[in-house]
């Protein structure tokens, strides 16, 4: 699935980027969106998408999200992460 | 000492700048207002030894290759003007993304010192950050700043340690990426890369402790659902820029330009007196009509200028740009350009030149020089006086004159977009993405020091170019060829009035076909301001803007009856100053960011067809409308309007050609 299939409030694994556009992947991979990294989709705006890449809020658009491959990120990995929150806010 | 500053686009870098610097450049709450290197000295209060400190503030950049134009400027200096300190500036609330570009700057050998900025908002969040860790595992000090706060903003501390670092002249310790020394080829490249975020990452989880998880909605993200909304977005969008409009030039402009022209006419009275009855008529006119009078023409609107900056300083400070930018991606992608098109042009409402020089972030090479050939439609600050003036004097103050002018400019700008766009026959379409900063209350102080900083341009600019022009301009309308001093029965002997007729004919299907608006216009293109000043003078009024008192220095009747022309031509007037191309320096920032002669004079032939195209049909239509009958020398200008629009389609269909053909071939 591509990233604007997605739903909001989802964390997704990237796969792949597609993006055909000279230097793009590239600069993608410096914001810290590259295959095996998590983005999570805040919202949807105005036809763009708002995504959480790391800790920044970047507006794309539907074209670039349909380039970039997503994977739902599955329970059991962001379980640990939830676990932690946890323990840190009660401790 | 050359110290470079480096960082991650909106991290402070400019702010920082400012703050250790004294100066005051630039600075707005989204990525990319910096788009060139600029130099400054450490102030002395920062610098207690005297040191010699000079300070570099480059763009924003993620890393060290490029992506856009600006971002090379920055890996272009660091790498080949050997600064001796680099200062990284890191955004602490988006650590593991910032240490990419500063693990690639460790390997460069240079000193580098880190200013953890924003450290303010992470206390706020509750994210804790492990600085002697941090500093250890980069093998560099890392100094707590808020570049934006007063006090113990940790500057003095960073000045410190740039100083022990750069006089120490031990070479920086790489931060160990494995493949990354010998990584030659893209492949390897990438693979030293991905070990460079892992390495970064490990370093981040042993020194960062967050409360709150960044990638869960937040009250900022629900802020943003109607600020940056599909539709509600819009309205938002009109209600804040009229609201910036209105406060400059209706609300608090206006009464304070009124003071100040008061003061203006004392003067001009003070200095009326005391020359006396007995001096040289010719020079005492120069003095008065030419240059006092002139400039306090321009003058006197500085409040409404002031004001208008005042406002934009606000509205970028406070994290609205990007968003609309979001707004109105969509919209902007119908005429071939992308909602990043649209900032320069929000910056152009104050002046033309940062608007282009701001074209720079796009990286489409078409979508870069649309935009730079059509922001300086956007009626910039210096073209408020004409607004001003127009509105004033043949509408009866109305503000739907100067609303109305901003609105036609956004049409302008969308069919120029269109008409480009078939022109160029491209119509590939290219990737939006923006990072949306954090919102914030803007800094009352910050939008201050912005306006007094512009309203010194200003004041230094009236008393250079915009003195000598009127000066000229007085001069030449006082003699004749002969140098004799003209009669005043006979100003159209005059060698401004003779240079100035010829162009007037052109002017005539317009509806101002008079000597002094050709002058008038002409003087424009050395600066905006000088349009109302050269009227100021040929027409011998000082004072434009108390309405009220519209008695004239010579002469008791009025700023409309003197000009001798009425509202349909001055509106057409307006509206030819308003899309004509732009003073000399801002199509100078055009040539420098279209990078190509064939654009530029493209650009300027097609500013100054649009410009006169739509002045004949304000003046012919509204002449039609409001006298039954058509204006003076329609069938000249229609056939020069035919001729122009003729031509521009020829080229739209020829382009739109060459783009089928394209196709074919893919196909």
């Amino acid at each position: 699935m591509t990233l604007l299939n997605g739903k909001n409030n989802r964390k997704y694994e990237i796969s792949e980027i597609q993006a055909n556009e000279e230097g793009m992947k590239e600069f993608l991979f410096t914001l810290g969106c590259y295959p095996g990294e998590t983005v999570s989709i805040i919202s949807q705006l105005a036809s763009n998408l708002i995504i959480n890449v790391k800790d920044a809020r970047y507006s794309i658009d539907a074209h670039l999200a349909s380039a970039i491959i997503v994977e739902p990120q599955l329970q059991a990995q962001t379980a640990p992460r939830l676990k932690q929150e946890l323990v840190e806010q009660f401790a | 000492m050359k110290i470079a500053l480096t960082g991650n686009p909106n991290s402070g870098k400019t702010t920082l700048f400012n703050a250790i610097t004294g100066k005051i450049e630039h600075v707005g709450n989204w990525p990319g207002v910096t788009v060139e290197k600029k130099e400054g000295d450490i102030k002395s209060s920062l610098n207690p030894g005297n040191a010699n400190l000079t300070v570099v503030d480059l763009p924003g950049a993620y890393s060290m290759s490029p992506y856009t134009n600006e971002e090379s400027i920055t890996s272009d200096f660091v790498k080949n003007e050997a600064p001796d300190v680099i200062i990284n500036i890191v955004d602490a609330t988006n650590l593991s993304r910032s240490l990419f570009f500063t693990s690639q700057l460790t390997e460069l050998g240079i000193p580098v010192v880190i200013a953890l900025n924003k450290s303010d908002l992470n206390r706020k969040k509750g994210t804790v950050i492990d600085t002697p860790l941090l500093s250890e595992s980069l093998k560099c000090p890392v100094i707590e700043t808020v570049a934006t706060g007063g006090g113990k903003n940790g500057l003095a501390d960073l000045v410190d340690a740039v100083i022990t670092v750069g006089t120490g002249k031990k070479k920086q310790a790489a931060l160990h990426v494995r493949g990354a020394k010998n990584a030659s080829t893209k492949e390897e490249v990438e693979a030293a890369d991905k070990n460079r975020f892992a390495v970064v990452n490990e370093i981040v989880d042993q020194v960062e402790r967050k409360k709150i998880d960044s990638s869960k909605q937040t009250a900022q993200d629900r802020l943003d659902r109607f600020v940056a909304h599909k539709w509600i977005g819009i309205p938002i969008f009109v209600a804040v820029i009229w609201l910036v409009f209105q406060v400059s030039q209706a609300w608090v402009g206006p009464p304070l330009a009124d003071l100040l022209v008061g003061w203006i006419d004392a003067f001009y009275g003070l200095v009326e007196g005391a020359i006396g009855e007995n001096a040289n008529p010719f020079l005492a006119s120069l003095l008065l009509d030419g240059i006092i009078g002139g400039v306090g023409a321009v003058v006197g609107f500085l409040p409404l200028i002031m004001v208008l900056f005042f406002m934009l300083a606000l509205l970028e400070d406070c994290g609205y740009m990007a968003r609309v930018a979001v707004v109105w991606d969509r919209f902007f992608k119908k005429i071939g350009l992308s909602g990043k098109s649209l900032i320069p042009m929000i910056v152009s409402t104050g002046c033309a030149i940062p608007g282009v020089m701001a074209t720079r972030t796009i990286k489409n090479v078409r979508q870069r020089r649309t935009t730079a050939m059509l922001t300086p439609f956007m009626p910039c600050g210096a073209k408020l006086p004409i607004i001003a003036l127009f509105a004033g004097v043949f509408f009866g103050e109305n503000a739907w004159v100067g609303t109305s002018m901003y609105i036609l400019a956004i049409v302008v700008i969308i069919i120029s977009g269109l008409i480009i766009r078939k022109i160029t026959g491209d119509t590939s379409q290219s990737y939006f993405i923006m990072e949306l900063p954090e919102y914030r209350v803007p800094s009352i102080k910050r939008a201050a020091l912005s306006m007094l900083n512009r309203a010194k341009a200003f004041i230094i600019k009236a008393g250079t170019i915009i003195l000598i022009c009127n000066a000229v301009v007085q001069i030449l309308q006082t003699f004749n060829w002969s140098f004799q001093v003209v009669a005043e029965s006979m100003p159209e002997t005059s060698i401004l009035a003779s240079i100035a007729s010829p162009i007037a004919v052109l002017f005539i299907p317009l509806g101002f076909g008079i000597w002094q608006f050709a002058a008038a216009a002409v003087t424009g293109f050395i600066a905006k301001e000088n349009v109302v000043g050269t009227l100021a003078v040929t027409f011998a009024i000082t004072n434009f803007i108390d309405v009220e008192e519209l008695a004239l220095v010579s002469g008791g009747s009025d700023v409309m009856t003197v000009m001798g022309i009425g509202a349909v031509a001055a509106l057409s007037y307006l509206v030819f100053n308003l899309f004509t191309p732009p003073c000399f320096a801002a199509i100078g920032a055009m040539n420098s960011e279209l990078e190509d002669k064939k654009w530029l004079w493209g650009a300027i032939t097609f500013q100054l067809g649009m410009g006169y195209v739509l002045a004949f049909m304000v003046y012919q239509l509204g002449t039609l409308f409001t006298a039954g009958t058509l204006g003076s020398g329609f069938i000249g200008g229609l056939i020069a309007c035919v001729l122009m629009v003729g031509y521009v389609v020829y080229l739209m269909r020829k382009g739109s050609r060459s783009a089928e053909a394209k196709l074919s071939k893919v196909a």
